[in-house]
């Protein structure tokens, strides 16, 4: 719970704005605890303990907008600040579609969303040390792992206020408990750089160090020995966390900023086909203990599962108040982004989908940016398995592959049944028709 | 362009915690024993003004105060931070950090001398914080105006100011009082040209550690921002890159990111006392080719990366990395300089007050050589041409890669086809041994750079370069 005197603290904060001239403001108050530590080679390395708490507020005089955020909570700080943005929004420029939404969640009437386990905080540093010397040891073990980057363990927890001058206040706790390694296999030019991170809102979700230390270790032991291949057009299966990235650019480029300021190649696709038919994606803010779960959105706007494609049918936009006014629509409650964005799982297993390929890359790591929103344009260095008659041949390694993703999007031969819901964004192992993989 | 640093000129709230007062907490710091404590108390006063689609759509301000205490023994650092410098929290944060030290009572008593910078690498005429905001929102404009005019098919246009101000005081159980100020500034346009089907974004970007006159004559908002309209329209009538591997001319423009990922992230010193750089085995040997010296410079006069002390109190010292080709030198924060056996650089930069310093670049940059660019370019009978970036990223591994926004197709020795959409890949000990040819001139890209989840400025720097093969990635 946010303590009585930050909430008073936003309250005053919201009432010097009004007094001042403010036609509308939002203020929120965010109070969080981090640990961390981190073990090399089986000593602790980093350990941080430590709390943090800032507040942000925006002002909106005749539709002129000034925002601002402080961690110096003391209240001549506060109050100067709310002067000058009264200051600065008068110098801005009046913008009709600016302002606070106009309806607001009902914190009474939101559904369990179980995103805090009040266990997190009482994890003694003795556990959360033995839990990532644990995921160490067992790697360091192995004779194929060659080096340790560190193993970590984090907790987080806290509470964020959200309060506006239209009468909303309302808060929500939230906590994420994290264990992971990243590791080192092989030699000279051929070295592996790969690991594995697990994270869950509660304490009995997370992975055993066991499980994330023999997934990491798989990981890395599987691409030593890597070869360039040479330059080709082949079909290419995406695992899950590859799909993840590539959904991850899907939601950029139908996020509501991008698309009124018409910086993605899917502004004024609404309602069109843009993917196979098989292709369907929901963002659900109310999944219980999802990594994105919400009960509200970053200005208090109700969450609610949405349709995003529907058989291939581009369903709606991720908006928030000011892009849905831009674009003449309603907001869907994304002003802070995705939450649960995930791709509907299909019939077949990854296996299936491996064995019945001819020849072509199964990828599974990317390097570097290398993604245009508005050209859907993808072009990043790539690490993988080659395949050649359903048999993984060899590693794949300095290499780049490159596509579009709005044609890809079009080419997704297979989607497999492997999704969890680890991350905000997810989705299972698909297969895409052709890239183009660059080598020698 | 010098002037003493003064505690005199700091926020108030940090004049208040005098010597006594931080020396109680480095005493409460190590009253269980430990090696060494440190205190990094910042004060960070951030501007912005953003527009877009022709409206000053916002300004920002954000402020952020807080202390880091961090506690070193053996080789475990224990670390704790808090928003309020009252005595009382940081007393507790003292003691959060010092409970890795199980031992059980220390004798540590404080001796702090006051050392503070004597000369100044920033700017410090008419910082950002202390310019109107409508001399900024000036700026911002005629970036606008000057975008939109270069061509008609400019149709957005989205231009941001920022500016900071930066006040930290870092005390240490070694006896070190000191602190710096820094200034931060840039401006960014960017652009998107449309023509029929086609429609491309242009960036362009300018600033560093200077005051708002630096965009008077130096680099103007005019200057970013036909910069990031020309991109935009070459792009228009850009080709896909050819895919495979091919002879590679990097431009001076921005291709400093390639020494940042190739030379620059493997010689931080951490990844060498962690044994997990490629490079570590190579020390004092021959790395890349004789053309090749490769310097990180925390003192150049205004530059973005510029630092007059690191985030640990240690004087910013210029380091040689690479010497004719020759591996000759790290990049420390206190840590690795100690597991090494070296002095430290004043290399050991923080994001924050809630972070713990780590080994990272300022300015750096490949010498020039000998070679003309054109010449250069003419020796290349088919190729590509890299001419600006979206960026770069390495692994520990050496693998690296960095993604171009503009690329040209050399054809007998010119520049025919702009090309899009590609992305270098190659691994260092390779590539730098295949840089055949030296420019004379040089230019700088300027950075915000990733490590361990903190950002810190930097800028990167080449001349025009030749590599004999690389692989490409395209259609």
């Amino acid at each position: 719970m946010i303590a009585d005197k930050f909430k008073t603290l936003v309250e005053k904060t919201l009432a010097l704005g009004k007094k001042l001239g403010a036609d509308e403001m939002e203020a929120a108050i965010s109070d969080r605890h981090e640990f961390s530590v981190e073990i090399l080679n089986g000593e602790i390395d980093k350990l941080v303990d430590a709390g943090g708490r800032s507040l942000s507020f925006e002002i909106i005089i005749d539709k002129k907008t000034a925002s601002a955020s402080t961690s110096d909570l003391s209240w001549d700080t506060i109050e100067s600040m709310v002067r000058s943005a009264i200051e600065r929004a008068s110098l801005a420029s009046s913008d009709p579609f600016a302002g606070l939404p106009d309806t607001f969640a009902n914190p009474e009437k939101i559904p369990d969303l179980d995103i805090y386990d009040n266990s997190i905080a009482g994890i003694s540093a003795e556990t959360k040390i033995d839990a990532a010397t644990q995921v160490e040891s067992i790697c360091l073990a192995n004779p194929d792992i060659g080096n340790s980057h560190g193993s970590s363990y984090f907790t987080i927890h806290g509470d964020s206020l959200l309060a506006n001058s239209k009468g909303f206040i309302a808060q929500y706790p939230v906590s994420l408990v994290g264990n992971g390694i990243y590791l080192q296999a092989g030699e000279g030019t051929g070295l592996v750089d790969e690991g594995w991170y697990d994270r869950a809102r509660h304490l009995e979700d997370l992975w055993s160090p066991e499980r994330i230390a023999q997934k990491a270790m798989k990981r890395a032991t599987r691409l030593v020995g890597g070869k360039k291949i040479k330059t080709q057009r082949v079909p290419v299966i995406f695992e899950p966390s590859m799909t993840a990235t590539l959904l991850g650019y899907l939601a950029r480029c139908i996020s509501g900023d991008a698309i009124y300021q018409k910086r993605s190649f899917l502004a004024g696709m609404l309602g069109d086909a843009i993917a196979v038919k098989n292709f369907t994606i929901q963002d659900n803010p109310h999944i219980k203990r999802g990594p994105g779960s919400r009960p509200w959105d970053g200005e208090g706007s109700p969450t609610r599962p949405i349709p995003i494609v529907k058989n291939g049918y581009l369903m709606n936009y991720l908006l928030d108040t000011y892009a849905a006014r831009k674009l003449d629509l309603t907001t869907t409650g994304h002003a802070s982004g995705v939450s649960n964005f995930y791709l509907e799982p299909g019939e077949r297993t990854p296996e299936e989908i491996i064995g019945s390929m001819k020849k072509g890359l199964l990828l599974t790591g990317m390097l570097g940016q290398g993604f245009n929103p508005i050209t859907g344009d993808i072009s990043r260095g790539a690490f993988g398995l080659w395949i050649e008659d359903g048999q993984i041949i060899h590693p794949v390694s300095e290499v780049t592959i490159s596509g579009n993703l709005g044609e890809m999007l079009n080419n997704i031969q297979y989607i497999a049944n492997d999704s969890e819901m680890r991350q905000s964004i997810s989705g299972p192992t698909i297969q895409i028709a052709e890239m183009t993989i660059s080598g020698t | 362009m010098s002037k003493i640093i003064k505690l005199s000129n700091f926020p108030e709230s940090l004049q208040e915690l005098g010597i006594e007062e931080l020396q109680r907490i480095l005493d409460a710091a190590l009253a269980s024993g430990g090696d060494f404590a440190d205190i990094y108390v910042e004060y960070r006063y951030a501007q912005s003004v953003y527009l877009e689609e022709g409206l000053i759509k916002e300004t920002t301000e954000h402020r952020r105060l807080g202390a880091g205490i961090r506690v070193i023994h053996g080789d475990t650092s224990g670390f704790a931070y808090t928003n309020n410098l009252d005595t009382k929290s940081l007393l507790d944060a003292a003691r959060t950090a010092s409970a890795i030290v199980r031992m059980q009572a220390g004798n540590y008593s404080a001796n702090l001398s006051s050392s503070f910078p004597k000369t100044t690498y920033y700017d410090f005429k008419k910082p950002g914080f202390l310019a109107p905001l409508k001399d900024k929102m000036i700026l911002v404009r005629r970036a606008e105006a000057a975008a939109h005019e270069y061509d008609t098919r400019i149709e957005k246009v989205q231009v941001s100011l920022a500016d900071s101000m930066q006040w930290t005081l870092i005390a240490n159980s070694e006896g070190i009082f000191t602190g710096d100020a820094r200034p931060q500034m840039r401006l960014s346009a960017s652009t998107i040209a449309v023509d029929g089907e086609q429609r491309h974004s242009g960036h362009g970007s300018g600033g560093g550690r200077i005051g708002i006159t630096h965009f008077e004559k130096k680099h103007t908002p005019e200057m970013i921002a036909r910069e990031a309209a020309e991109e935009a329209i070459t792009l228009i009538n850009a080709i896909d890159a050819k895919a495979g591997m091919q002879p590679i001319v990097l431009s001076s423009k921005h291709s400093g990111v390639m020494i940042h990922e190739a030379v620059g992230h493997p010689l931080e010193g951490d990844s060498h006392w962690k044994k997990t750089a490629v490079l570590a085995p190579y020390w004092q040997k021959m790395v890349a080719s004789p053309l090749v010296t490769i310097i990180d410079d925390p003192g150049m006069q205004g530059y973005r990366g510029s630092i007059n002390i690191d985030d640990e109190g240690c004087p910013a010292r210029r380091v040689t990395l690479i010497d004719k080709g020759r591996f000759t030198g790290h990049l420390h924060d206190r840590i690795s300089a100690k597991k090494l056996n070296a002095a430290p650089n004043g290399h050991g930069r923080r994001d924050g007050y809630h972070s713990l310093p780590v080994p990272r670049m300022t300015n750096t940059f490949l010498k020039p050589g000998e070679a003309d660019e054109e010449s250069i370019i003419k020796s290349v009978k088919n190729g590509f041409y890299a001419h600006s970036y979206q960026g770069g990223m390495v692994q520990n591994s050496g693998k690296f890669t960095f993604s171009i926004n503009l690329g040209w197709l050399i054809e007998d020795g010119r520049l025919t086809s702009p090309v899009k959409n590609a992305t270098l890949i190659g691994h260092n000990l390779d590539i730098l041994k295949q840089i055949e040819m030296v420019g004379q001139d040089i230019d700088w890209f300027l950075g915000t750079c990733g490590k361990e989840g903190q950002s810190i400025a930097v800028t990167a720097g080449t001349p025009t370069l030749k590599i004999t093969g690389m692989t490409v990635g395209g259609q």
